[in-house]
């Protein structure tokens, strides 16, 4: 009897303590309600509202859209696949159509898994709480958040119909590579609208929100493709669809878009077009301003630039015996040397190419623009440029290559050396120009001083910092693909500098003009000198180091120059034709040389030369054979290349030069009173 | 009768089971129940939300990005705003200086090439012969590639570019700041007296001075010396005297026309052509000797 007593009062305290801690977490509950709901965020009418920001939409040259910041392009759900619809309600919440805002059995279940089943933990957000979760709430995992983003459920249930709920839903959700929303995400992956989805197409892309990275079906197609099973799973356990449907589906081919390989295009070139928009507008107008903005770029250009540029590189590498790849054990990459290639319009300063490295996605350095690289030999043109219009030469004047040590004041004596560590003797200006001679880049820079060829290369458009001291002539200062391309475009005008822009227009939501861009020229080099220069310069291509733009068959009239640093760890080539500049450079990011397998360097002649080969020939591709404006006051003539006299039929090795009125060859026999007490070669050894 | 302790479980079970208890028992399911199936208790909590939403704050991420698009939107409004302002009222400028002062520092403004023209032929010939030939202006409009005009600062310079339909510069002009300034001086007549001006200080004539040799010039040089008599003729009031610069640009020298009009005086400054001048220069000379400082204080003793 007293056993039961025991019995009966323990079950009493039992039904006490319960009772009371009932009461409590009623109390509490009520407490937290209302602590809760001080902070609750307002819930915006119409819902749909707030989704609606304008999308900054960027354009190329063409017109095509290559890229959309922001915003989200909103569609009634009448406008959106039945499939869609039930692959989405099937795999996020299938009794979406039956609860409140919260589904009552599934967060028992969830509650019983993450309590007793160690290691495990269930979600089980209603599409309603996910759209009240993606709307207000950061995606910090903590139980006032959660209990919040329910409170908002509940309202945002009271407050709209499902159907109002589910299209606000499917119109914000993340589907992956930048698409926000059904109808961007149907758009970028199957080039479609969202009406026109098919099952198979709507079920992978239902699976995509849950984690749009790891099923990205570009990178991880099989992932994405199990994912569409059990999106397909899940639609025939709700009554959706029959299994024989789910495995047709399962089955169908997926004809993905190429589209975000498009959209990646121009994704160094869209960098530092947002660069500079975030600069002139702020960053907050740039992503929520719905900006209209055209660029310069030509996607087909930009498009063949990324493939030549790539192919190069890969050509670079069995060059060179090594590969880029990831070491499967260490999970190290390595990786093979890095380039950029830039293509600006002559006549305008326009980009219309530009790739700042082998893959946007390993590495977003620009190196196009960013990449302070010395140019080497690539430099030459602006002392040549210098010394024909300083010293009173001409193309035809006789130097002789020879070991040259230079006194340098404060610092030891300078002896640069040829590339090939031999000297040939005499030899004309143009001919030194072509098998870019140092010894007599350094006579030359002597006499016109490393102040006036840093003159000329500002005049050219050449802004990076230059160092005035002899060695600059041979291109010991950093300077960017950009620059080298924009500034040599100078010379394919006749002297006629084009600032190098890439945003031509920019207007509002509203299409109202907010600026263009005026294309503008401003003369910064005597055009008669800038001839002399560029008939140099086609030498280069036609026979010089740069020659092998020919070889790969490159046929119309363009001119260049090379570029190759000490210790090969720069390759540059940088050439163009009347109508476009373009500047390829090659090389490791950091500390490496470019060696091929036989241990002997690489030059910009066989590292960079064949990339813009290989651009140029499809850039130009139907392009008329358009000629150099030769200015009235040069005259062109034929000359032998080492003595510099007048060509006749028994010369061996005639050159053609092109001389400015006043300029005869009868001067180079004679030699110049300026500079005889130089290297150029006077007659004592001539025939 | 007293309550008093179960003591056993049959007594336990009796007291539980009662009727009364049972009834609460089944009134507190059919509450969980018919909450499960109707939701009631997440409709009341939602409509008490729905209620109170319009006192809570705009607060979250949709609201943030919400709030940054209607920034963005004012700055932008601010910006577009801005330029038509500017874009407006030099479209309306009737003169030069009116344009340019219209023109502010990295905000250039877009004309269109006959409104440009217009602004042009307001110019005294002098002036727009420095700014750009006619000739050349003459080619450009009639060829029909002249479609805007971009002006904008440089510096205290002024920079015209004249565009054809895709924004690519047929030609550019720099007006040097001490043109506009000079423009401006001309486009305004300046109140005061010719002393306030000390470029004119030493040769100030008194209008029948200055108009007698003037009549003693050729015919055909009258021009060169006042280019734009209609424009003094236009003027309210009367000349009383007139002031030669001292300094010569360009190859033209600055006149004074001092302009009383009531009680108030008013300068109109004209160029005249440096040979034409000097010419002038030497007659005003001739006929008194040494140029006349004290005009003013002999005319006001009139």
């Amino acid at each position: 009897m007293a056993h039961t007593a025991i019995i009966i009062r323990m079950l009493r305290i039992v039904f006490y303590v319960a009772l009371a801690l009932s009461s409590f977490a009623a109390l509490a509950g009520i407490g937290i309600f209302f602590v809760a709901v001080k902070d609750l965020p307002r819930v915006p009418e119409p819902l749909i509202r707030i989704i609606e920001t304008p999308p900054t939409e960027i354009y190329a040259a063409t017109g095509e859209k290559i890229m959309v910041i922001g915003g989200r392009e909103f569609i009634p759900l009448s406008r959106v696949s039945q499939h869609f619809i039930q692959a989405v309600v099937a795999t996020e919440d299938h009794r979406f159509w039956e609860h409140h805002g919260i589904d009552k059995l599934r967060t028992l279940k969830a509650l019983w898994i993450t309590l007793f089943k160690p290691g495990k933990v269930q979600g089980a957000s209603t599409i309603t709480q996910q759209l009240s979760k993606n709307l207000f709430f950061s995606f910090k995992r903590r139980y006032m958040r959660k209990f919040r983003e329910l409170l908002v459920a509940l309202q945002i249930e009271s407050q709209y119909s499902k159907r109002e709920i589910l299209e606000a839903y499917i119109n914000q959700i993340p589907i992956g590579v930048g698409a926000h929303g059904i109808e961007q995400g149907a758009r970028t992956f199957f080039g479609k609208p969202a009406s026109e989805l098919t099952l198979a197409e709507s079920a992978l892309l239902a699976g995509l929100p849950k984690s749009p990275t790891r099923y990205n079906p570009y990178i991880h197609y099989d992932r994405a493709k199990k994912r569409q099973r059990v999106v397909l799973l899940r639609m025939v356990a709700v009554g959706y669809i029959t299994q024989a449907m789910a495995d047709r589906a399962s089955y169908a081919e997926l004809n993905l878009q190429k589209l975000p390989a498009r959209a990646r295009t121009g994704s160094y070139f869209l960098d530092i077009v947002v660069k500079s928009l975030e600069e002139r507008y702020g960053p907050n107008v740039v992503h929520h301003g719905g900006l209209k903005v055209t660029t310069t770029i030509d996607p087909q250009l930009q498009s063949q630039a990324i493939k030549s540029l790539q192919k190069g590189l890969i050509e670079l590498e069995k060059m060179m015996g090594v590969h880029t790849k990831t070491n499967e054990s260490s999970g190290e990459k390595v990786v093979g040397p890095q380039g950029a290639l830039v293509a600006v319009e002559t006549n305008s300063g326009a980009i219309k190419a530009l790739v700042g490295g082998r893959d946007y996605s390993e590495t977003e350095y620009n190196r196009a623009v960013e990449n302070k690289r010395l140019p080497g030999s690539g430099f030459k043109p602006f002392l040549y440029y210098t010394a024909l219009e300083k010293l009173d030469i001409n193309p035809a004047t006789v130097f002789i290559d020879q070991p040259v040590t230079i006194p340098v004041i404060g610092a030891e004596d300078w002896s640069p050396r040829n590339f090939g560590l031999k000297h040939e003797g005499p030899m004309i200006l143009k001919r030194a120009l072509m098998k870019s001679v140092n010894s007599i880049a350094a006579q030359l820079v002597e006499k016109t001083g490393p102040e006036e060829v840093i003159r000329t290369a500002r005049c050219s458009g050449i802004k990076s910092q230059l160092k005035p001291v002899y060695s600059v002539a041979l291109g010991t200062s950093g300077v960017s693909p950009l620059e080298m391309a924009s500034s040599f475009a100078t010379f394919a005008t006749g002297g006629v500098r084009h600032e190098a822009f890439w945003i031509s227009r920019v207007e509002d939501a509203l299409g109202r003009v907010l600026e263009e861009h005026i294309v503008g020229g401003k003369r910064s080099l005597d055009v008669s000198l800038v001839y002399q220069l560029v008939d140099m310069m086609r030498g280069v291509v036609d026979e010089g180091t740069g020659s092998i733009v020919r070889r790969l068959g490159f046929d119309l009239p363009a001119a260049g120059k090379t570029g190759t640093t000490d210790g090969y760890y720069d390759a540059w080539f940088t050439g163009f034709t009347p109508t476009l500049s373009t500047s390829v450079w090659v090389g490791y990011d950091k500390g490496e040389g470019l060696w091929d397998t036989r241990g002997m360097g690489i030059t910009g002649g066989h590292g960079a030369a064949p990339i813009w080969a290989d651009f140029m020939i499809k850039a130009t591709d139907g392009e008329p054979h358009r000629e150099f404006v030769i200015p009235s006051d040069i005259r062109l003539e034929r000359v032998d290349l080492i003595t510099g006299y007048k060509a006749n039929d028994s010369t061996l090795n005639p050159m053609r030069i092109a001389l400015r009125e006043g300029q005869n060859l009868y001067e180079n026999i004679v030699g110049d009173e300026t500079l005889n007490d130089s290297t150029i070669l006077f007659p004592s050894w001539a025939p | 009768m007293e309550w008093y302790e179960p003591r056993d479980f049959r007594e336990w079970a009796k007291r539980l089971f009662a009727i009364r208890h049972l009834v609460l028992i089944l009134f507190i399911l059919s509450i969980f129940i018919s909450e499960l199936r109707f939701d009631w208790f997440e409709q009341t909590v939602g409509s008490y939300l729905v209620a109170t939403n319009s006192k809570r704050p705009e607060s979250g991420a949709i609201w943030e990005i919400g709030h940054r698009t209607i920034t963005a939107r004012k700055t932008l409004d601010k910006i577009v705003t801005d330029r038509q302002f500017l874009q407006r009222e030099a479209r309306g400028a009737t003169t030069f200086t009116q344009m340019v002062l219209n023109i502010l520092p990295n905000k250039g403004i877009m004309l269109s090439s006959e409104r440009f023209r217009k602004i042009y032929l307001t110019l005294p010939q002098t002036i727009a012969q420095k700014i750009a030939s006619p000739f050349e202006m003459l080619r450009l409009f009639s060829d029909g590639s002249w479609v805007r005009t971009y002006l904008e600062k440089a510096g205290d310079d002024l920079k015209i570019y004249l565009l054809n339909a895709h924004n690519r510069v047929l030609k550019e002009l720099e007006i040097p700041s001490d043109l506009i300034q000079y423009i401006e001086r001309v486009d305004m007549a300046l109140t005061g007296t010719l002393e306030d001006l000390p470029s004119f200080e030493n040769r100030i004539y008194s209008a029948a001075h200055f108009f007698a040799a003037l009549r003693s010039l050729p015919q055909e040089d009258l021009r060169s010396v006042v280019s734009q008599p209609e424009m003094l003729l236009s003027m309210p009031g009367h000349i009383v005297r007139v002031g030669i610069s001292d300094e010569a640009v360009s190859g033209f020298i600055e006149l004074g026309f001092e302009i009383e009009d009531g009680t108030k005086r008013k300068v109109i400054l004209l160029q005249g052509r440096e040979w034409a001048v000097w010419t002038l220069r030497s007659y005003l000379e001739e006929k008194e000797g040494e140029p006349n400082t004290n005009v003013k204080s002999q005319n006001d003793r009139m």
